[in-house]
């Protein structure tokens, strides 16, 4: 018998080959059950797995018989998973199923169903179940039992795609990681991400946040009023987008959305009716910034945020908000602020833009409080 | 140029059992495999349907091999109705079914296309030895090529002859047009265990002199019976008993310029049933 397991031992481990034979009919299929951790790359207690070799029944009994050197008849319906299942110690000597290659030993069971014609094959099912080790990172698969090329396929629990792989008999499996691996992004990569994720919803995205900030900007020819007007709104937003990031207030779309419109009408009609700023618009435009914080939260949360670096995401997805309405601001200095200090500057300029901005705010209003 | 095994009745069932296991280790180390058709009966009563099934492996020990037009290029049988194809869906095993119109010699052919591999220097080498491929060695030797892996385009000529009804020294296998190919020359279902079946070898229509022929039981695969075909690619196997009998043989020449590989083999099999005299007849799988 030791002479028996030690050729068979090297029958398996000189059987590892690449090159590429014909196809034939064995197929297995690993499931792997709960356990995981998520993006741990590790698993924890109470996973198991079950794995399905699917071959044909007489040739793997025919190969065990020889091998046993007990050749028998041909096998019948009432006796065939039997005379399988006797060969068990046999099957197992062939068969590896490893977690970061230490071998575990699963359970074995036999079962053939019989063909659809009398002409076609019997088929088994061998199943093999047990525990994945606690801490187990890789499993690792080897199936002697064919001369054919066969494929295997791998998928956990829960998951649509499948690891598939050609294999030969006797060939290792690629190891396969058991638990889904963590995404590797730094926070680096994270705190550029989410600001450019804030930076693109104001431009070119966000068309009424940009037209609310042109109206903080026309107000006025003073620097100083634009500086007071910004601050405020700035202050505003980021208070309102991280209480609603942290679930600590909330309004739904369907109020908020209507508000902010509200808001940029409002301003820009503002500027129609008055030439400086007056304390009330500061306070005014700080309510209004926390309508708009509201509204970016409510981006945010399509978008997602990363469960590690939550904070990250958040602040640098505001500074992101931030530069867009500087750009912005830049922008409108470059276009107009050589005609700030013109007497015609609030008559070619101011009063037509609000106007305009106006007309599209109040458009907007109607458009939002239909939903 | 025959020769034969020593009878496995003299071997005890340790000595059996040990050479079996070398067998399946040396196959196992080779990464090459047989290929041959197994029927799901040698000698089906006429007007039946029996499956034609390709397998792969060692030994006589195999796998089925489902129908893949990839692989396959004719799948066809000859009978004294002519020749047919045999019908089959691609992903099916048996690759073919074959239903038995006539009685008579059915003589069924896997003509395989080429398919390729690549096999390291070790495996390569191994494999040329145990299938006695002994020029093709030197060839490399002599380029000081041994240590180097092969780039090999492979083709499969597999048959399987069929009896229905009785046998009749009349009814002849025939070649069907495979590149390399074994005939039977006798009909072996007019023989009986311990007689010489007579074959020939022939390469691109012609004689092919020299080629390792190996035959092997059913029952067991171990006790290979082999010799090497004469100038007129002729060889005779003594085959001691009854039952399911494999016949092979691999030749191998340099693969053409534009193959992109190192060298073309070809592998021909032979299967049938030798008919075991009444007394001795044991009941199992053929």
């Amino acid at each position: 018998m030791i002479g028996i397991v030690l050729a068979l031992v090297a029958v398996v481990g000189a059987a590892t080959s690449i090159e590429a034979h014909e196809i034939g009919t064995t197929h297995v299929t690993v499931r792997l059950h709960g356990g995981a951790a998520p993006g741990g790359g590790r698993v924890t207690e109470g996973g198991r797995y079950d794995i399905d070799v699917e071959t044909d029944a007489a040739a793997l009994l025919d190969k065990l018989e020889t091998l046993a050197d007990r050749p028998g008849p041909a096998p019948t319906a009432a006796d065939f998973s039997e005379r399988l299942a006797a060969f068990e110690t046999l099957f197992r000597d062939r068969v590896a199923v490893a977690f970061d290659g230490a071998e575990a030993r699963p359970d074995v069971r036999f079962a053939v169903t019989p063909p659809r014609d009398d002409v076609s094959p019997w088929t088994a099912r061998i199943r093999l179940t047990g525990a994945i080790p606690s801490g187990a990172s890789r499993l690792t698969w080897t199936y002697g039992w064919t001369f054919a090329s066969y494929a295997l396929s791998i998928a956990r629990e829960g998951e649509d795609t499948a690891a598939n792989e050609w294999l030969e008999g006797g060939q290792a499996s690629t190891p396969f990681a058991l638990a889904t691996p963590a995404p590797r992004v730094s926070r680096a990569g994270i705190a550029w991400q989410y600001c450019v994720l804030g930076f693109t919803h104001i431009l070119p995205k966000g068309v009424d946040h940009v037209l609310f900030v042109l109206g903080l900007f026309l107000l006025g020819s003073r620097w100083r009023s634009i500086l007071w007007q910004v601050s405020a709104f700035t202050l505003a937003h980021s208070i309102t987008l991280g209480l609603s990031m942290y679930g600590l207030i909330g309004a739904p779309p369907s109020v908020v959305e209507p508000l902010i419109a509200i808001s940029i009408a409002y301003v820009a009609i503002e500027n129609l009716v008055l030439t400086e700023l007056k304390p009330w618009r500061v306070v005014l435009v700080f309510a209004f910034g926390l309508l708009h914080g509201m509204g970016f939260a409510g981006v945010l949360t399509e978008l997602g945020l990363p469960r590690g670096e939550f904070v990250t995401a958040l602040v640098t997805f505001n500074a992101g908000v931030e530069a867009g309405q500087l750009t912005v601001i830049a922008l409108a200095f470059a276009l107009v602020g050589w005609l700030r200090g013109d007497t015609s500057y609030r008559r070619w300029v101011v009063v037509p833009a609000s106007f305009a901005i106006a007309c599209m705010a109040v458009y907007w209003t109607i458009e939002r409080l239909q939903f | 140029m025959s020769a034969s095994a020593p009878s496995a009745a003299t071997r005890s069932r340790t000595v059996r059992l040990v050479v079996v296991l070398g067998v399946l280790a040396a196959a196992a180390r080779l990464g090459a495999h047989d290929f041959w058709i197994e029927p799901t009966t040698y000698v089906p009563e006429a007007g039946r349907i029996i499956g034609v099934r390709a397998r792969v492996g060692d030994g006589f020990l195999g796998d089925p091999v489902p129908r893949d037009s990839a692989l396959l290029d004719q799948l066809i049988v000859e009978d004294a109705a002519g020749r047919r194809p045999l019908v089959g869906h691609d992903g099916d095993d048996p690759a073919g079914l074959l239903r038995i119109n006539a009685p008579g010699l059915h003589v069924v052919g896997y003509l395989g296309k080429p398919s390729r591999v690549e096999l390291a220097a070790e495996k390569f080498n191994a494999y040329l030895a145990q299938e006695g491929l002994d020029q093709v060695a030197a060839a490399r030797a002599a380029r000081n090529q041994s240590g180097t892996g092969a780039r090999e385009l492979f083709t499969r000529c597999a048959k399987t002859l069929i009896l229905a009804g009785v046998a009749a020294a009349e009814q002849r296998d025939r070649a069907l047009g495979c590149r390399f190919e074994i005939v039977a020359e006798r009909n072996p279902y007019t023989m009986a265990p311990g007689q010489a079946l007579p074959l020939r070898l022939t390469y691109d229509g012609r004689p092919l002199a020299g080629a390792l022929v190996v035959a092997m039981n059913r029952k067991r695969p171990a006790d290979r019976i082999s010799a090497r075909s004469d100038a007129k690619g002729r060889v005779q196997l003594t085959l001691p008993s009854g039952g399911g009998w494999l016949v092979k043989a691999v030749h191998m020449v340099p693969a053409p310029a534009d193959a992109n590989a190192d060298w073309a083999s070809f592998w021909a099999s032979i299967t049938f049933d030798l008919p075991a005299p009444p007394a001795t007849t044991v009941e199992g799988r053929s």
